[in-house]
């Protein structure tokens, strides 16, 4: 029998079922489809921005989160604490190295990263694959940026150029390897898998030798490979003889995918089910006057009747309005769609955005969300939980915007494990 | 020509984000560049696809194989499948379907004619140089896996044969048999005869023809309607008397459900409550053991036991119910494949220029199979022409879970395909 159901399969929803799964319950996993992960930089961002630091990017973001429990106290880094959601990281990275996809940080402890994006900019994230370690932009070796010709959404002139403005030194090339066969829709994965064959590394190896420069070091399209990426990384850093790093690209992002197949093999491994392609539609819990209510069954779409799918618990894990979790009408009602949980988004239009669309202060939409304890259980408006059984994590919480501070991964993983740890009890 | 299905399902393109997670996943576009991917054949290309058109854009959707992966990890349910198939129904309207494609989509007439002499047949059609022509002429892949019509009397004169020993209750079920059972693998009707009966149902078999499925992904939609049609009228009166109508062949069910009505606009009240009375035999079966009504009285089966549920049946979206059941089964290790597809989508690579791309699909499934550890005897799968992939690519038996369950309640001999009375 199951013992948990979640709903959801992006990076919040995948380490509540590992932390369940390991805490020793039956645990499946019901999606829409398989999106977020995906379109991912498949960096792990911790905390960028802070409104009152806008002018920079976030250096330390542990010790910027110290202040939450006085100006933030309802956002999810307040509820943890700064030390579990450290913690939470730690567990992150060790399932890294274990599932064969390794994360690292910056070189001194608890600094946040600077990795070059795909327009050129800085950008602040905690955690990335090993693959884009090298583009840590406290290094000092000038960068080669490396395109491929005939690939769309990848500029290296524009990368380079920008780089260039903020003081870093970077120049732009082209390779004119041929990957996959023209047939081929060049997409980022379809590279990917090219680079995944011994004669394509041996190309790319031998066509990079003779573009970078001693002291250089070589960034690249996130397209390194997918069963082989490891080994593609340590073979064109022998073969150049310098270090090698990915740049996140559009979606499909190789990293994203990466990171959602060796997280989903694992936890398949470990019992859980992930079931794709099941959109949860409705739900019925029973209320009880005064105290918290109890959650029966949820339903999904079916191809014909709804599938009534019980179980002990649940964890809401659909994300919000980004996610899908949220729905919305003209008027401007935004509402959660499984459990119709109260949220905090304003319910005007003309409510819902700042005036600039790069505001410092970020939109209320994106701010607002499901209101929860320390626990990680949905509350009402007096703060008690609105049933026994229901959990949610990541992006449908309420009172953060994960979007203008940047901390997208990092409040997935963490209360995705601390809500995955409390429901185990 | 159904041109006004264009729009129906054309609503569900407007989702479309553009991601490609479709693409990341389509198991044809993995192993081949004649298929651009699902995102380009599906919400792409029906950009440029109009009613009326005299050219239809890109005919690299006839290599689509209706898998439905893409509309499985789509996070936001495009219909792609449903598209590509349109797409593909509109080419074979403009330059005319060839013969190989109205063969294969009349499974049943096939079946019928075949039944007739059936060891001639086999023959006819079985022997190394009939097939070889068949490659040259028909275009029909010469090492295709094709199934054997049945030398022991088809489904049908079985139910009439034993008519007198058939279980009479007041519990009743409708039994959709499909032509794989009707003509070529009666055994998977008797055992499914045997558990509806083991748990106190009798079991009616009314009436009823082809699901349409097969000239549905040949791109013959006039003639699916027929089929639909006739299924409605011969079935409508058990939906709306309540009974259940439960298929052991999971493609023939999803069609009824929900690819006849939603590829045909056959969205009436009657369409829909056939589609609203049918069940695969596994989702019927989970909800009669939810409810506890599932009789457990089963025998230890000690067996590893590889089980592939097919792309059709995951396009039910009701999880894996027959893994579910085969899970509480004493003995019974049953491994779950995560191939997305065996390759063969029905009657896809049974086509001589689309058999070897069927085979790299199916390739990472087989490879699965021969990856368990343990004495793995046989594998198991809901869906017949998948069952005959399997075999095929791994050289091992497979079976129908209804043929596990029916002999693990010792009703049915797994080996002999044959049941324990007979």
């Amino acid at each position: 029998m199951v013992d948990l159901i979640v709903i959801g399969a992006g990076l919040s929803g995948m380490m509540a079922a590992y932390t369940a799964a390991k805490a020793g319950l039956n645990v499946r996993v019901v999606a829409k489809g398989l999106g977020s992960i995906h379109w991912s930089a498949g960096t792990i961002d911790v905390l960028g921005y802070l409104p009152e630091a806008y002018e920079g990017s976030v250096k330390r973001p542990f010790e910027a989160m110290q202040s939450f429990p006085d100006t933030r106290p309802e956002h999810p880094y307040a509820l943890m604490g700064e030390e579990s959601v450290s913690q939470a990281l730690a567990t992150f990275v060790a399932l890294s190295k274990e599932i064969g996809v390794p994360y690292g940080g910056a070189n001194n402890p608890g600094d946040n990263l600077l990795l070059p994006s795909p327009a050129g900019a800085a950008r602040p994230t905690y955690l990335a694959p090993q693959a884009q370690l090298a583009g840590d932009l406290s290094r000092t070796e000038p960068m080669v940026i490396v395109g491929f010709k005939g690939m769309r959404d990848f500029f290296p002139e524009l990368i380079a150029e920008n780089l260039n403005k903020l003081g870093y030194k970077a120049r732009a090339a082209f390779l004119d390897v041929k990957l996959i066969s023209d047939q081929r829709d060049r997409n980022t994965v379809q590279l990917a898998h090219g680079l995944d064959q011994k004669e394509k590394r041996i190309a790319l190896a031998s066509a990079l030798k003779k573009i970078v420069q001693p002291g250089e070091r070589i960034g690249l399209p996130a397209i390194l490979g997918m069963s082989h990426h490891l080994t593609l990384l340590a073979e064109l850093e022998e073969a150049t003889n310098s270090p090698v790093f990915e740049i996140p690209t559009l979606p499909p992002s190789v990293p994203g995918v990466r990171l959602f197949t060796a997280l989903r093999e694992h936890i398949r491994g470990m019992g859980v089910r992930v079931e794709a392609g099941v959109e949860v539609i409705n739900s019925q819990a029973t209320t009880a006057n005064g105290s918290p209510g109890k959650v029966e069954w949820i339903e999904s779409e079916t191809s014909a009747r709804p599938w009534k799918q019980k179980a002990p618990k649940f964890l809401l894990a659909t994300g919000g309005i980004l996610g899908g979790g949220f729905d919305s009408n003209i008027e401007g009602r935004v509402w959660e769609k499984i459990f119709d949980l109260p949220l905090t988004v304003p319910q005007k239009r003309t409510e819902w955005f700042e005036a600039g669309f790069l505001s410092q202060n970020g939109h209320p939409v994106f701010n607002g969300g499901v209101t929860v304890n320390k626990d990680f259980q949905p509350i009402d408006s007096a703060g008690k939980p609105l049933f026994t059984n229901l959990w949610a994590t990541g992006n449908v919480l309420a009172q953060y915007d994960p979007i203008q501070e940047r901390s997208l991964e990092g409040t997935a993983v963490a209360t995705g494990i601390a809500a995955g740890m409390a429901l185990s009890q | 020509m159904h041109t006004k299905s264009w729009h129906s399902v054309g609503p569900s393109l407007d989702e479309c984000i553009k991601c490609n997670v479709c693409t990341t996943y389509c198991p044809v576009a993995a192993v081949t560049d004649k298929f651009a991917g699902p995102k380009y054949s599906g919400p792409q290309a029906q950009r440029f696809r109009e009613i009326d058109q005299v050219q239809t854009p890109d005919h690299s959707v006839d290599y689509c194989s209706g898998c439905r992966v893409c509309n499985e990890v789509c996070p936001s349910g495009v219909k792609i499948a449903e598209l590509n198939a349109r797409a593909r129904a509109h080419i074979m309207a403009e330059e005319g379907i060839p013969l190989r494609n109205k063969m294969l989509g009349r499974n049943e007439t096939l079946g019928k004619l075949g039944s007739i002499v059936p060891p001639l047949a086999n023959f006819g059609l079985h022997n190394p140089i009939s097939r070889i022509v068949a490659e040259k002429v028909m275009g029909i892949a010469k090492d295709a896996p094709l199934p054997k019509w049945s030398t022991s009397g088809t489904f049908g004169s079985w139910m009439k044969k034993t008519a007198s020993q058939r279980l009479k209750s007041d519990k009743k079920v409708v039994y959709y048999h499909g032509c794989a059972t009707m003509y070529y693998e009666p055994f998977i009707g008797k055992a499914a005869v045997a558990v509806f009966e083991h748990n106190g149902f009798e079991v009616l078999v009314p009436p009823q023809n082809c699901c349409g499925l097969p000239l549905l992904s040949n791109g013959e939609f006039d003639e699916a309607e027929k089929y639909h049609q006739n299924n409605i009228n011969k079935l409508l009166v058990y939906a709306q008397a309540g009974l259940a109508i439960v298929g052991t062949s999971t493609s023939c069910t999803l069609t009824l459900k929900e690819e006849a009505p939603e590829l045909l606009d056959m969205d009436g009240e009657d369409s829909n409550a056939l589609k609203m009375a049918t069940w695969d035999i596994f989702e019927w079966l989970r909800e009669l053991h939810e409810s506890g009504d599932l009789k457990t009285d089963f025998v230890n089966m000690q067996m590893v036991l590889p089980y592939h549920a097919p792309c059709q049946y995951r396009a039910h979206r009701v999880g894996k119910p027959a893994l579910e059941l085969l899970t509480i089964i004493p003995g019974i290790d049953a491994r779950e494949s995560h191939a997305r597809c065996c390759g063969i989508a029905g009657t896809y690579g049974y086509k001589k220029e689309k058999y070897q791309i069927a085979m790299d699909v199916g390739q990472e499934l087989f490879d699965f199979v021969h990856e368990q550890e343990g004495d793995v005897t046989m594998t198991a799968c809901d869906s017949e022409t998948c069952r005959w992939q399997l075999e095929h690519g791994t050289d091992l038996p497979s079976r129908h879970p209804i043929e596990i369950l029916a002999a693990a309640y010792g009703l049915y001999d797994l080996e002999n395909r044959k049941l324990a009375s007979e």
